[in-house]
C-alpha cells in the first residue's frame, strides 16, 4: 500500500564531495558535475534567503533551469565553498542594522537613519507592513526600493534604537 | 373532490407560511412537546364519532391538526380505532364534515411533504383520502401517528399484510429522507429529534439551528451564575478587592461627619466665643496639644469649644481620609484590572478555541462580523460586568445603607424627610433606564450593521468595483451611519433630559432639608453641623441610586452578551466524535457509499441515495452539472457534514465511527481557489504537516512544479504571501496548495476543480504535478473540464443528487448517455476556443 510517491524523487541534490565550483576569466561561475557536464554563467539562488543563508542553494544554469541544489554550503570542498560563499555574499546584499539613529515621519511612511554593518545609511519606507518580525526577535525591513535590512536580535540593540523600532512595529 | 382539495391547499401554502412567521406568540401556547397520539377529543366530535362506531369499538388514536384543509388555522381531528379511520374536516365552515375509511381497505399511508405544511393521506384500492393537513411544527406528532396507524392496520388485517408492508416501506422511506427531523416508523421521534431539535421541549419556542439552545428558556440569572465560573480562579484577588471596596465606601462617608464635628464642636463655639468677646487660647503649644487631642479622640466625642489646633487636627484627618481612599482605590483599581483582563483573556481564548472545533455549517449561518464582535465586544462587556458591575452594585447598596444608618442615628426625623424625594429619584431613574436601554439596544444593532457592511464589502471590494457599485455601497453605508446618528441623537435627547431632572430632584431634596432642618434648628432639635452633613449626604445619594436603578439594565446587557458568547460555547460541534470512535491510523482508502441521503436544509435533498464503491488507490472523476451534488459528496467524505441517511464506509468503518481528526489527517484537499495564510511560502506549504523539514518542503514544492517559480522570488521560500504579502498568481497559488497536499501525503485526495481557473500552459504544469500527486491514493476529482479527468480510473456522473452513470471514459462514451453528450459539448466548445 505504500506505493505512494516519495516526495524526494523529484529533487536533485548535488553531491558536495564531487561538485566543482569555480570562476572563469570573466568572473562567471562555473559548475562541473561528476558526469563531466559543465555549466557556465551559473546563478546561485538561496531557497530561503531569510532563514537559511547557507543551505538549500539552488544552482541555475544560463537559461534559469535548475542544475541542482546544494544542501549545505559548508559540506562542499573548501575551494567550492569559498567561491560559492563569496558569490552569494555578492548577490545577496542585506546590511545588518546595528543602531537606529532616527525614524521620522508617520503613517508608516518613514525615513530611517541607521548604522549598518556596511556603514551609515538613510532609507525610506513605504508601509509599516514591510517590517517583519521573525522568530528569535529577528527583524527584517524592506525599504521603498526593495533593499532588505536585517536586525539580528532587536532586543540586543541599544535602548534608544529599541524605543525607536517599537514605535514602528 | 380530493383533487380540488389538495390543489387549493397547495395554492395557499405560501401564504400560510408567511402567516406562521408573523404569528410568533403562537409558539408559547402550543404544547407539541407532549407528543401523544391520544388527545382529548371535544364532546361534540366524540358524539358524532360514536355514531359510526360499532359496539365495543375503542378509539385508539386521536390527534388534532393545526390547519384546516382550506389552509386557515384551526383544529381538525383524526381518530382511529382498530377498524376504521375517521377524520373531521371543517373545510372552513362551522361544523365538521366527517369522513370514514375502513382500516382494512387501507393500502398505503403516506405523508405528502409540501412547502410549509404536510398532508396525511391514505390510499385504498379505489380511492384516496386526505386525512389531515398540518404545519411542519406538528411533524413529530404525525410521524408518530403514522407509525401508530401502520401498527393498527397491520395487526388488524393479516390478509392485507403485504399491502400494508408496502405502504409502510414507502411511508417510512419518505420520512427517512428527512434526516433527524421526523421519527421513523416505530422509532421514538423525541429521541431522534434531540439530535437536531427544531423546537424547545419546554416552551415550544423555535430553537435557532446554530445555537442548539432555546433562547427563550435561557435565564439571565443562570447565565450570570455561569459567569462566576470565570471569576472563580481570581477569587484570591477579587475578595480582598471587595473588602477594600467595602472599607472605602464606609470611610467615604466619614468626611461629612468630620465636617459636622468641625462646625458643631469647633467653629460654632469659637464663633460664639468671638461674638461674646471671650478670650481664646493662643499659645502655639496649646494649638499642638489641641491637634493631638483631636487626633487622639477622633472616635470619641469632641470637647466642646475648640482652638485653631482642633481645626488643624480635623483638617489633617479629612486630608488623611481622602489620601487613604485615594491610595486604596488605586490599588483596588489595579487589582480589578488584573482580574478583568484575565477574565477577558480566558473567555476569548476559550471561545476562539471552541469556535475552531465547530462544524462548517455553524460558520455558514453566521456572518464573520457578528462572530468577531462576540469575541471582542461582548467578551469585554462581560469582563466589565464581572469585574466592576457586580462589585458596584454591592458597593452602592452598602453606601446607601451606611448613609441611612448614619442619618437615622443622628436625627431620625430629618432622615425621614430626606428620604422623601428618593422614591421619586428611583422612579425616574428606573423609567429613564428602561427607555435608555431600548434606545441603546437599537443603537447597538445599528453599530453591528455597520460592521457587517464593512465585513462584507471590504473583502468583496473587487466585485463592488467591477460592477461599479461604489456609489450604492457608499450610500448604503451613509444610510447606516445616519441611522447610528439618529440613534445616538435619541440617546442624547434622553440623556440631556435625564440629567436636569435628576438634578432638580436632588435639589428639591436639599431644599427640603434646608426647610425642615432649619425649622428643627429653630426648635433647638438640630445642630448646624448635622444639617450640613445631611446636605452633603443628599448630594451623595444620587450616584448610588442611579447605579442601582440601572442594575436591571446592566444585568440584561450582561445577560445578552453572555448569551451571545455562550451561544458559541454551547453549540456542540455537529460533527462530534463518538465516544467509541476509532482512530484509523492508516487508511487504505476503500470507500463505499451506501444509499447516502443528505440535505443541507431539510427541504431539498442534495444527495438522494448515492451508492457506489471505490477501491483503494482508485481515481474517481466526479462529473455533473453544477448542483448535481459533486461538492456535497466531497463535503461528506471530509466529514464537513454527515449523511442524514445511509452511510459512507471507509475501510469497513462507518465514517461517523472514525475520529474526525484521524480521518482528516489522511485526507488532502486541493481547492479551486486555494487559500494562502498570512506567512511565508514555506509556512504555507508546511501548514499541512507541522514540523516539516525544509528538505521536505522543497521536495514537495518540486513535485508540485512550484519550486522553479518559488526560487525566482527574491525571498524564495521566505516570501511573504497572504493578504498583505506578495502577489502570487492563481496558478502559482494552486501549485503551492498542491505542494501542501503532497507534503501531507494523504491516503484520500480530493481535487475540487483544481485546474479550472488556470490557463492551459499552467494547467499542463499543474496536471503534471497532480499526476504525481494522485499516484497510489484514492482520489476524488471534480472537474468541469473533462480533460482533467483523463487519468481517472472511473467516472461517476451525478444528476440531481443521484448516480446517473458510472464507468470508465470509454464505457460511458459507448453508453452514449449524459457523459457522452457532455464530452461532445466540451469538444465543440474547445474547438471554438481553439486550444
Amino acid at each position: 500500500m505504500n506505493e505512494a510517491i516519495k516526495v524526494t524523487d523529484e529533487l536533485v541534490f548535488l553531491d558536495p564531495k564531487t561538485l566543482m565550483i569555480g570562476k572563469n576569466a570573466f568572473g562567471e561561475l562555473i559548475v562541473e558535475l561528476l558526469d563531466g557536464s559543465v555549466f557556465t554563467k551559473v546563478e546561485p539562488v538561496r531557497s530561503f534567503p531569510v532563514t537559511e543563508t547557507l543551505r538549500y542553494i539552488s544552482l541555475l544554469d544560463e537559461e534559469g533551469n535548475e542544475i541542482g541544489i546544494v544542501e549545505d554550503v559548508n559540506k562542499l570542498t573548501p575551494n567550492a565553498r569559498n567561491v560559492l560563499t563569496e558569490e552569494l555574499q555578492r548577490r545577496y546584499f542585506m546590511p545588518k542594522i546595528t543602531k537606529i539613529n532616527s525614524v521620522d515621519g508617520q503613517y508608516g511612511v518613514t525615513r530611517w537613519n541607521v548604522d549598518t554593518s556596511q556603514g551609515n545609511v538613510e532609507f525610506g519606507m513605504r508601509t509599516r507592513y514591510d517590517i517583519v518580525t521573525l522568530e528569535n526577535d529577528r527583524v527584517l525591513i524592506k525599504d521603498a526600493d526593495g533593499t532588505r535590512y536585517e536586525i539580528e536580535n532587536y532586543n540586543k540593540l541599544d535602548p534608544k534604537s529599541i524605543a525607536l523600532l517599537q514605535t514602528q512595529l | 373532490m380530493q383533487g380540488s382539495m389538495s390543489g387549493s391547499g397547495r395554492g395557499s401554502s405560501r401564504r400560510m407560511g408567511m402567516e406562521s412567521f408573523g404569528g410568533k406568540p403562537r409558539f408559547r401556547n402550543l404544547k407539541d412537546g407532549e407528543l401523544t397520539t391520544t388527545e382529548e377529543v371535544p364532546e361534540i366530535l366524540k358524539k358524532r364519532a360514536q355514531e359510526l362506531l360499532d359496539n365495543g369499538e375503542e378509539v385508539k388514536v386521536s390527534v388534532s391538526t393545526d390547519l384546516k384543509f382550506d389552509g386557515t388555522y384551526g383544529k381538525d381531528w383524526v381518530l382511529a380505532t382498530e377498524k376504521r379511520l375517521i377524520c373531521f374536516n371543517q373545510k372552513g365552515v362551522i361544523g365538521h364534515d366527517i369522513q370514514e375509511v375502513s382500516l382494512t381497505a387501507v393500502e398505503n399511508i403516506e405523508v405528502l411533504e409540501m412547502y410549509g405544511n404536510n398532508i396525511l393521506k391514505v390510499t385504498t384500492s379505489d380511492s384516496a383520502v386526505e386525512l389531515a393537513r398540518y404545519s411542519k411544527r406538528l411533524e413529530p406528532k404525525f410521524n408518530l401517528t403514522v407509525s401508530e396507524l401502520e401498527r393498527l392496520s397491520s395487526s388488524e388485517t393479516s390478509d392485507e399484510r403485504s399491502g400494508g408492508r408496502r405502504g409502510l416501506g414507502r411511508g417510512g422511506r419518505q420520512r427517512r429522507m428527512r434526516g433527524g427531523r421526523g421519527g421513523g416508523p416505530g422509532g421514538n421521534p423525541q429521541a431522534q429529534a434531540s439530535g437536531n431539535r427544531s423546537r424547545c421541549e419546554k416552551c415550544g419556542h423555535p430553537i435557532p439551528t446554530w445555537s442548539g439552545v432555546c433562547v427563550n428558556c435561557t435565564q439571565n440569572s443562570k447565565l450570570i451564575f455561569r459567569l462566576f465560573k470565570y471569576a472563580l480562579p481570581y477569587l484570591h484577588v477579587m475578595i480582598p478587592a471587595f473588602l477594600i471596596m467595602m472599607l472605602i465606601r464606609l470611610i467615604g462617608l466619614y468626611p461629612a461627619i468630620l465636617s459636622k464635628q468641625l462646625i458643631d464642636n469647633i467653629l460654632t463655639p469659637v464663633g460664639n466665643a468671638v461674638a461674646s468677646g471671650e478670650q481664646l487660647p493662643v499659645t502655639s503649644w496649646g494649638h499642638l496639644q489641641a491637634t493631638v487631642d483631636t487626633l487622639g479622640g477622633w472616635f470619641g466625642s469632641m470637647p466642646l469649644g475648640g482652638s485653631f489646633g482642633h481645626l488643624i487636627g480635623i483638617v489633617i484627618l479629612m486630608a488623611g481620609v481622602r489620601i487613604f481612599i485615594m491610595a486604596t482605590s488605586s490599588i483596588r483599581g489595579f487589582m480589578m484590572a488584573w482580574v478583568g483582563q484575565n477574565i477577558t483573556r480566558r473567555l476569548q481564548n476559550e471561545t476562539y478555541q471552541h469556535l475552531n472545533t465547530l462544524s462548517i455549517d455553524f460558520f455558514h449561518e453566521r456572518d464573520t462580523g457578528n462572530l468577531m464582535s462576540r469575541i471582542t465586544h461582548d467578551v469585554s462587556r462581560l469582563r466589565d460586568f464581572i469585574a466592576n458591575g457586580l462589585q458596584d452594585i454591592v458597593g452602592d447598596s452598602l453606601t446607601l445603607i451606611y448613609m441611612c444608618l448614619i442619618m437615622f442615628f443622628f436625627n431620625w426625623k430629618l432622615a425621614l424627610w430626606t428620604l422623601i424625594p428618593i422614591p421619586c429619584l428611583i422612579f425616574f431613574t428606573f423609567i429613564f433606564g428602561k427607555k435608555m436601554s431600548k434606545v441603546y439596544q437599537v443603537l447597538w444593532k445599528r453599530y453591528a450593521n455597520i460592521s457587517t457592511i464593512l465585513a462584507s464589502t471590504i473583502p468583496g471590494i473587487r466585485v463592488v468595483k467591477a460592477f461599479a457599485r461604489e456609489r450604492y455601497e457608499i450610500s448604503r453605508f451613509n444610510e447606516m451611519t445616519h441611522q447610528v446618528f439618529s440613534g445616538e441623537m435619541n440617546a442624547a435627547k434622553l440623556g440631556s433630559l435625564y440629567r436636569p431632572i435628576m438634578e432638580f430632584i436632588t435639589f428639591s431634596g436639599s431644599i427640603l432639608i434646608w426647610l425642615v432642618g432649619g425649622w428643627q434648628i429653630f426648635q433647638g432639635d438640630l445642630t448646624l453641623g448635622t444639617l450640613f452633613m445631611f446636605q452633603s449626604y443628599m448630594m451623595q445619594f444620587f450616584g448610588p441610586v442611579r447605579t442601582l436603578c440601572q442594575m436591571n439594565e446592566r444585568f440584561i446587557r450582561a445577560g445578552t452578551s453572555a448569551e451571545r458568547v455562550f451561544d458559541i460555547l454551547d453549540t456542540p460541534p455537529s460533527i462530534a466524535d463518538k465516544k467509541d470512535a476509532v482512530a484509523l491510523a492508516n487508511i487504505r482508502g476503500a470507500i463505499e457509499f451506501n444509499d447516502v441521503v443528505f440535505s443541507y436544509d431539510n427541504e431539498k435533498n442534495a444527495l438522494n441515495g448515492i451508492s457506489f464503491q471505490v477501491q483503494p488507490g482508485e481515481m474517481i472523476g466526479l462529473v455533473g452539472h453544477s448542483g448535481a451534488g459533486k461538492s456535497t459528496l466531497i463535503n461528506l467524505i471530509t466529514r464537513f457534514y454527515d449523511p442524514n441517511f445511509g452511510a459512507i464506509i471507509i475501510d469497513g468503518h462507518d465514517s461517523r465511527d472514525i475520529r474526525v481528526k484521524a480521518l482528516r489527517q489522511q485526507i488532502g484537499v486541493v481547492l479551486q481557489d486555494p487559500f494562502l495564510f498570512e506567512g511565508t511560502i514555506a509556512q504555507n506549504i508546511g501548514y499541512s504537516k507541522p514540523g516539516a523539514s525544509r528538505h521536505e518542503i522543497i521536495a514537495a514544492a518540486k513535485a508540485a512544479n512550484a519550486h522553479d517559480f518559488i526560487i525566482k522570488f527574491p525571498d524564495g521560500y521566505d516570501t511573504m504571501v497572504g493578504e498583505r504579502g506578495a502577489r502570487v498568481s492563481g496558478g502559482e497559488r494552486q501549485r503551492i496548495s498542491i505542494a501542501r497536499a503532497i507534503l501531507k501525503n494523504p491516503r484520500i485526495l480530493i481535487l475540487d476543480e483544481a485546474t479550472s481557473s488556470i490557463d492551459t500552459e499552467t494547467e499542463s504544469k499543474i496536471q503534471e504535478a497532480l499526476e504525481r500527486l494522485v499516484r497510489g491514493r484514492t482520489v476524488f476529482a471534480i472537474a468541469h473540464r473533462l480533460s482533467t479527468l483523463k487519468y481517472a480510473d472511473r467516472l461517476v456522473v451525478l444528476k440531481e443528487g443521484e448516480v446517473d452513470e458510472i464507468g470508465t471514459h470509454e464505457e460511458l462514451i459507448e453508453q452514449d448517455g449524459t457523459y457522452a453528450s457532455l464530452c461532445q459539448k466540451q469538444t465543440e466548445l474547445s474547438r471554438i476556443r481553439a486550444w
